[in-house]
């Protein structure tokens, strides 16, 4: 008991150190969770490997190793950029031309059967160690568990998203 | 025995130890394998059974190319093979490998899969790359894997792929491949035909499809998608496995360029909890009484090219030169995302929540029967225990009365290829194919009305015409046979119509029904009370 109250006292003069540190508002919390679903949806997380192959035009052709197919007239061939330029558009564009399309024809769109909210309570995990995190970061809100998540968390991932 | 022996094991004899330990083992394995004899064995053998006496119309001979063009792989072949080829929907490229892309499948000549860099043609589901797409239609589509050869493309694309995506795949596939005829659906149209053919009945059902990009929850009602109780999760098998990097590389090893491993890790290791705050008090137990950690050996592309568990007791000669990943809550802490996605602070309800919501939903006469008939297909449904929990969760939320079942077929990847073979046997099928012709002379617009409509179902009018039907015909009844005599009684039951019909246009026919009856029995009637109506002959 005695131990924790220790640790406990440690903890908040750790606060106090932290309170010196930048304190994230609502906005910007929220902005740093976007950024996190933006990154869990990336392909990568690294350069493309064959960047620097790019300038000196050695960059490997997809026909290079692609048996011939069997199409009947050769001319109707296409390259890949062809229909990349003709149909570029991105995801949100899709989006909004899908939900301007099913307004006029009176249908449900793509944006209509996104799941709803859940009505129970959500649970928090400590952002260090994944296991139920009780307390929340002064600083920016994110979970821990005990006070060594609390330093591992100060220490490393804290202020890491706040650029 | 194993009773005796572990208090034996209390004795610090090495050997008796040893053996306990491996009587210990040897319970573990048997407990894997009975898992996987229950995943094996089909969960339906009730309902197969009446496979032989159904579907009597006789089946056509048509063949054609099944090509279910997933975000993560394509299942494809032709109609009259046993079962698809499934090839990786990307392009990848190797940092060992400078002077060649991997297209598909040919990531199986590549030696070093360390650092594979992705080229993805979808973005949450949906093709915008079309540039990667391409020439991985050219490549699936070349002599030495599946020709067109001028059989008929059976397709699938998401639910609503956008109208310019599908003007895209109408320009590739008719002006470029030149194919002779075409028709795209949603994968989950296929599972419900594939169901629909194993049970041996076509009841209402839901398809729970947890792939790659999303998980899809779509009641169908009589074969047809009911649009309102479709619910869609943006939790799938991409999202864990980027969390499951994020959460190692944080934790362990920098794993974020690891995709191509770590996803395997996600295979490999990770499970469904049927008690997640039992598991998670597991895992916060030492090692040596916690019986949810793990050692994974990473391959190393040398000796080892696959990632395995390893054996808890004996440790491998290969290993000790190997870099071992340690999992523990991740096992499970992972795969629970799709049952809590606000675990992760995505704001919606889980897939076991999804499930309800949809049957609820859907005309109160179908409920019954979608409780009774939820199928889980894609890649993400295969987590050791998925089902297990759905049919758990899904039973607490749903009237004690109601039968629930949960079906999860043998290989949930390739169903929907499987249902494709079912739609090509459909002697009205043939109808409903786009020929090439036809694209040239109606253009997109016409054509993909007719891909996009076909399965789903029109919802005000099927759900209200029933009650409609019993009313109308009892009162032709009572008229023909004025059973109580000046149809009092039809207004009665008139009455009890208009509480019954929240369609106001419906109530409105009623009601002429009732002028048509109180012009013949006059106005007086009207005005009797309730005793008057007891004496009523
Ligand atoms: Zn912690
Ligand atoms: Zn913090």
């Amino acid at each position: 008991m005695m131990k924790q109250f220790k640790s406990q006292l440690r903890g908040s003069n750790r606060l106090k150190e932290g309170d010196k540190r930048r304190v994230i508002d609502e906005t910007q919390r929220r902005r740093r969770h976007r950024k996190i679903m933006e990154l869990l949806e990336s392909d990568n997380y690294q350069d493309d490997p064959h960047a620097d192959l790019v300038m000196s035009k050695k960059v490997p052709k997809f026909e290079d190793n692609l048996e011939q197919r069997t199409t009947r007239t050769k001319k109707k061939e296409r390259t890949a950029e062809y229909y990349q330029t003709k149909f570029r558009k991105n995801f949100q564009q899709l989006v909004d031309e899908d939900r301007i399309e099913a307004d006029i024809a009176g249908r449900v769109s793509y944006v209509d059967v996104a799941a709803e909210e859940s009505n129970l309570p959500p649970r928090h995990f400590c952002a260090v160690c994944g296991f139920f995190g009780h307390y929340s970061c002064v600083a920016c809100g994110m979970r821990y568990c005990s006070i060594k998540c609390m330093e591992t968390h100060m220490d490393t991932r804290c202020l890491k998203w706040t650029a | 025995m194993s009773h005796m022996d572990s208090s034996l094991s209390d004795e610090d004899l090495d050997e008796g130890q040893s053996e306990v330990k491996r009587i210990r083992y040897d319970s573990k394995i048997y407990n894997v394998s009975r898992r996987f004899e229950k995943h094996q064995r089909p969960r339906r053998t009730r309902l197969a059974s009446r496979d032989s006496h159904s579907f009597h119309v006789k089946e056509s001979n048509l063949q054609g190319l099944i090509f279910d063009n997933g975000a993560h792989t394509i299942k494809i072949n032709y109609s009259f093979e046993e079962e698809p080829k499934i090839i990786p929907n990307c392009i990848m490229k190797a940092k060992s490998e400078r002077k060649r892309l991997f297209i598909g499948s040919q990531i199986d000549e590549c030696r070093d899969c360390s650092g594979l860099f992705y080229l993805i043609p979808s973005e949450r589901g949906y093709i915008t790359k079309w540039d990667v797409q391409k020439p991985i239609w050219d490549f699936v589509l070349s002599k030495n894997v599946c020709p067109v050869n001028n059989y008929p493309v059976i397709m699938t694309q998401p639910l609503f792929n956008f109208k310019s995506i599908q003007d895209c795949i109408d320009e590739i596939f008719f002006e470029e491949y030149e194919v002779s005829s075409m028709f795209r659906l949603n994968p989950t149209d296929l599972a419900v035909l594939q169901y629909h053919k194993e049970i041996g009945a076509k009841p209402p059902c839901i398809i729970v499809d947890s792939g790659y990009s999303f998980t899809h929850v779509i009641p169908y009602l009589e074969g047809k998608k009911y649009l309102k109780g479709v619910r869609r999760i943006n939790v799938g098998g991409k999202l864990l496995t980027n969390h499951l990097k994020d959460i190692i590389s944080y934790r362990q090893y920098h794993v974020m360029e690891e995709t191509f491993v770590i996803n395997q890790v996600k295979e490999d290791t990770c499970y469904v909890s049927q008690d997640f705050k039992s598991d998670l008090k597991a895992a916060e137990l030492p090692p040596s009484k916690n019986h949810i950690i793990r050692n994974y050996v990473l391959p190393d592309f040398n000796n080892i090219r696959r990632g395995y568990i390893q054996d808890r007791d004996q440790k491998d000669e290969i290993a000790e030169n190997c870099q071992i990943l340690r999992l523990n809550n991740e096992r499970f802490t992972v795969p629970e995302i799709l049952f809590h996605p606000s675990d992760i602070g995505i704001k919606s309800i889980g897939i076991a929540e999804a499930v309800c919501k949809s049957i609820f939903s859907c005309p109160l006469s179908f409920q019954k029967d979608l409780a009774k008939n939820i199928v889980c297909i894609g890649g993400s449904t295969k987590f050791d225990g998925f089902r297990d929990r759905l049919f758990n969760e899904v039973r607490s939320m749903i009237p004690a009365s109601w039968e629930v079942n949960v079906y999860q077929p043998s290989d949930p990847i390739t169903y929907n290829w499987m249902g494709g073979k079912v739609l090509l046997k459909d002697p009205e099928f043939k109808s409903k194919l786009v020929t090439k012709q036809e694209y040239e002379e109606c253009g997109m617009s016409a054509i993909q009305e007719k891909f996009n409509q076909w399965s789903i179902i029109d919802i005000e009018e099927t759900v209200q015409s029933k009650p409609k039907i019993e009313p109308v015909s009892y009162i032709d009844h009572l008229k023909k046979y004025d059973v109580f005599g000046k149809g009092i009684v039809s207004e009665e039951s008139s009455e009890n119509n208009e509480k019954k019909n929240e369609n106001p246009e419906e109530s409105r026919k009623c009601e002429e029904e009732i002028d048509v009856s109180s012009k013949n029995d006059g106005e007086e009637k009207l005005n009797l009370t309730d005793d008057d109506k007891f004496k009523l002959p």
